[in-house]
């Protein structure tokens, strides 16, 4: 991660020891520098920085989808929100989905790109296949997971059957329905963090596991006391990203579970869509959505914190 | 790479972004047909698949029958997203000129303005008027003593069966049509011989992941109780827990895993069904086309009342006027004719499996010939639809959250009366908030 973004600041940082020129060249100079930013601000002010700003304004307000409403109503909305069990009940879904997909999505990325790194043959034909179903829709993925987890003729099933186990209602029973979501969240994802390892991996030189082996150091070992230390700047950037991925959980929780309302699946963005765009509350979603944004920025927080401390030791 | 006419590489981009530009105007810009003196009705529906395909040659002929308006439809995917989009296009004032919606929802929208009531008068004119509907049908179109919406049809929940099957078990009378069962038990022993000569299961009844389905049985079954749920604003939901967990109990004694598989999803249900690997199937008319497309031999009747009240769950699609800002009073007059054309042309409405609502229809000669829609026409004068409020009806959250409480009892046996307390404070938590359409309560017909 580093590395990027001291890329990024060689590239953009322009110096602005630059005494030879004219003045007036100098003022050309940045209008045409704004006008090359313009396409950028414009969008982001437009799709980003507003709606952020409307959103606080709207979260005040007990404005409705249909139009009606929309008067101030102080911090009636938040102390709704702080007061609904659905709401809580929500939060914790998407915290208790990310905590369950975030570890295997890591480690198992890891294991992967560790056995494609050192052992297997044909190491394209992992790497693409490995890779491949991060690049479906969430729309395919979770039409595939809904056949394979069908409680009559699923795939899934079969295998419990064949191994003579009772059938389950995965996608149904409150208490396989997340587990089940995390599974195809797995299947789905875990190429992309795959790639990130299996990169940072081919970037260790070679002549360190040379010298190790002169050494007699194992296989084992040499990952042990090699690779793994030298992943940790992956491993940071993997978590982050992960962890930021897996907090917005909504679009195949949503369609695998036909958008039945679901108290052990049911995550904060799908409350959020629920009460702005099911019950017409823009209001009463907007506070919802920003109670959430407060749990992302202690995240966040937590995150700069954890990586400061790592740099200073 | 040069490009093909001699221009500098700055007005080809220039030239790019204006035609780009313009593209995307045309785009937002309302489609006009070919010249012709016909004036265009934008029409918004929410039915596809084969209801999708009815529609659309109802169209066709309502729109070759004259030249004063074309039909223009939009059809956008059932459910939520429709409503969602149809709220906004009448919050915004600049609604299509008429649109379907399902007759539950139209009481969650009157207060909002987003709908405009029908006047009563001009539809008496084109021949619709009370006297050529089914009373609860007639009924159910009225909001605070205004109407909001004129019905197309009735769609209930019914029971189709295999007349081979259900004939090998001896459950059909004289005239091949299925013994009544008046009691719960009588009931269950007609589905135990049934399955006594079926292949599969004696039932297909899908409900995982689908609160609509559970709902549709489970107040069908309460209904008949001769009792409903009361939902009144600002104050707690009315329910008789006794009939509620009965009504579940029973729906669990189905799901036994001889009688109905324990576990089963809408399609699969339905494939069962289709497939003849069962007796019978519970399901909303609007499978009819699918079970004759399969060619197994079958009918269709009411569920049976088994708890002395005739009551069918239902729901109709119904014509409204979204909210214009400025409706144009020609446009207005031509949908009024448009919904009456449709409405004296809803035989075609009946081939789909739905029960038209308007009456001369289904009491003309040539609807009693069209079996099996005439085995269940009755179930019109029993219609019972979703309890009234401003967050219940087809694709509302109510139905999932009926099916989130009660999921847990058919699929594992979970206790019924813990489930309608669930049921009951996840409604009375939402009949606690406001109506967004109207959030003061300020609304007067």
């Amino acid at each position: 991660m580093t590395t990027t973004a001291s890329t990024r600041a060689v590239v953009t940082g322009r110096k602005s020891s630059t005494p030879l020129r004219r003045p007036g060249f100098q003022r050309r100079e940045q209008l045409v520098s704004w006008a090359f930013l313009a396409p950028f601000l414009i969008a982001f002010a437009l799709f980003l920085a507003w709606p952020i700003v409307h959103g606080i304004y709207l979260s005040f307000t007990d404005q409705s989808l249909t139009g009606a409403g929309g008067g101030l109503v102080g911090f009636a909305n938040y102390a709704e929100a702080l007061g609904d069990p659905v709401m809580w009940q929500s939060m914790w879904n998407t915290v208790w989905f990310t905590l369950l997909s975030t570890v295997p999505l890591v480690a198992i990325a890891l294991l992967m790109a560790a056995l494609v790194d050192r052992g297997l043959p044909g190491q394209w034909l992992w790497r693409l296949s490995f890779f491949m179903p991060y690049l479906l829709a969430s729309t395919v993925i979770s039409q595939i997971w809904v056949w394979i987890f069908n409680p009559q003729i699923g795939a899934a099933n079969n295998i419990l059957k064949a191994l003579g186990l009772e059938p389950l209602a995965w996608l149904q029973n409150p208490d396989t329905n997340m587990l089940s979501i995390v599974i195809a969240t797995i299947w789905w994802t875990v190429g992309f963090n795959f790639l990130l390892y299996l990169a940072a991996m081919q970037n260790i030189p070679s002549q360190q596991y040379e010298a190790a082996s002169l050494d007699g150091a194992s296989a084992w070992r040499q990952f042990w006391s090699i690779t793994l230390p030298q992943l940790g700047p992956a491993t940071v950037l993997i978590l982050i990203l992960q962890i930021l991925a897996s907090l917005k959980l909504f679009d195949q929780a949503y369609q695998m579970l036909g958008g039945v309302a679901s108290d052990t699946t049911r995550s904060i963005v799908q409350y959020i869509y629920e009460a702005g765009f099911v019950n017409y509350r823009f209001g009463y979603s907007a506070a919802i959505s920003y109670v959430f944004f407060a749990l992302i920025i202690i995240v966040g927080v937590a995150q700069a914190l954890v990586t400061r401390r790592k740099k200073e030791l | 790479m040069t490009p093909p006419l001699d221009l500098s590489r700055r007005q080809f981009l220039a030239a790019a972004s204006a035609a780009a530009g313009a593209a995307l105007l045309a785009g937002c810009a309302p489609g006009s047909g070919p010249g012709s003196s016909a004036q265009t009705l934008q029409f918004w529906h929410l039915l596809s698949g084969g209801d999708g395909v009815t529609m659309s040659s109802l169209l066709d002929t309502v729109n070759k029958a004259q030249d004063a308006y074309r039909i223009r439809p939009t059809v956008l995917a059932w459910g939520t997203p429709y409503y969602t989009k149809l709220a906004m296009a009448g919050a915004g004032g600049r609604a299509p000129d008429v649109a379907i919606m399902h007759a539950t929802r139209v009481p969650g929208w009157a207060p909002g303005g987003l709908l405009d009531n029908w006047d009563l008068d001009r539809l008496a004119e084109l021949g619709v008027d009370e006297s050529t509907f089914p009373e609860p049908i007639w009924k159910k179109g009225i909001v605070g003593g205004l109407r909001f919406s004129v019905a197309l049809d009735a769609h209930p929940f019914v029971l189709m069966y295999n007349t081979d099957i259900c004939d090998a078990a001896g459950q059909l009378d004289s005239d091949g049509r299925l013994l009544p069962a008046s009691s719960p038990e009588e009931f269950l022993d007609q589905l135990r011989a049934v399955g006594g000569a079926s292949d599969g299961h004696a039932l297909s009844y899908g409900y995982l992941g689908d609160g609509a389905q559970m709902w549709r049985l489970f107040y069908g079954l309460y209904a008949q109780h001769g009792l409903a749920i009361d939902l009144p604003v600002g104050g707690k939901m009315g329910i008789d827990k006794d009939a509620a967990v009965e009504s579940l109990t029973f729906m669990q004694s189905l799901l036994d895993g001889e009688i109905a598989a324990a576990q089963n999803d809408y399609g699969s249900a339905v494939a069962e069904f289709a497939t003849g690997k069962s007796g019978m199937l519970m399901t909303g008319v609007w499978e009819l086309r699918t079970m004759q497309n399969a060619g197994i031999p079958f009918d269709a009747t009411m569920i049976p009342t088994i708890y002395g009240t005739p009551a069918v769950y239902a729901d109709s699609h119904s014509f409204v006027l979204p909210h214009q800002a400025n409706a144009d009073e020609r446009r207005r007059e031509l949908t009024y004719q448009f919904v009456a054309d449709m409405l004296k042309g809803s035989f075609g409405w009946a081939e789909a499996g739905h029960i038209p609502a308007y009456l001369p229809v289904t009491s003309s000669p040539e609807y009693a010939d069209l079996i099996p829609q005439a085995h269940y026409a009755e179930a019109a004068d029993h219609v019972v639809y979703d309890p009234e409020a401003w967050f219940t009806g087809s694709g509302s959250n109510f139905q999932g959250e009926f099916g989130a409480a009660v999921q847990g009892v058919l699929l594992s046996g979970d206790d019924p009366a813990a489930a309608v307390d669930r049921f009951e404070r996840r409604v009375n938590a939402l009949l606690a908030q406001p109506n967004p359409a109207d959030p003061e309560g300020t609304w007067k017909p």
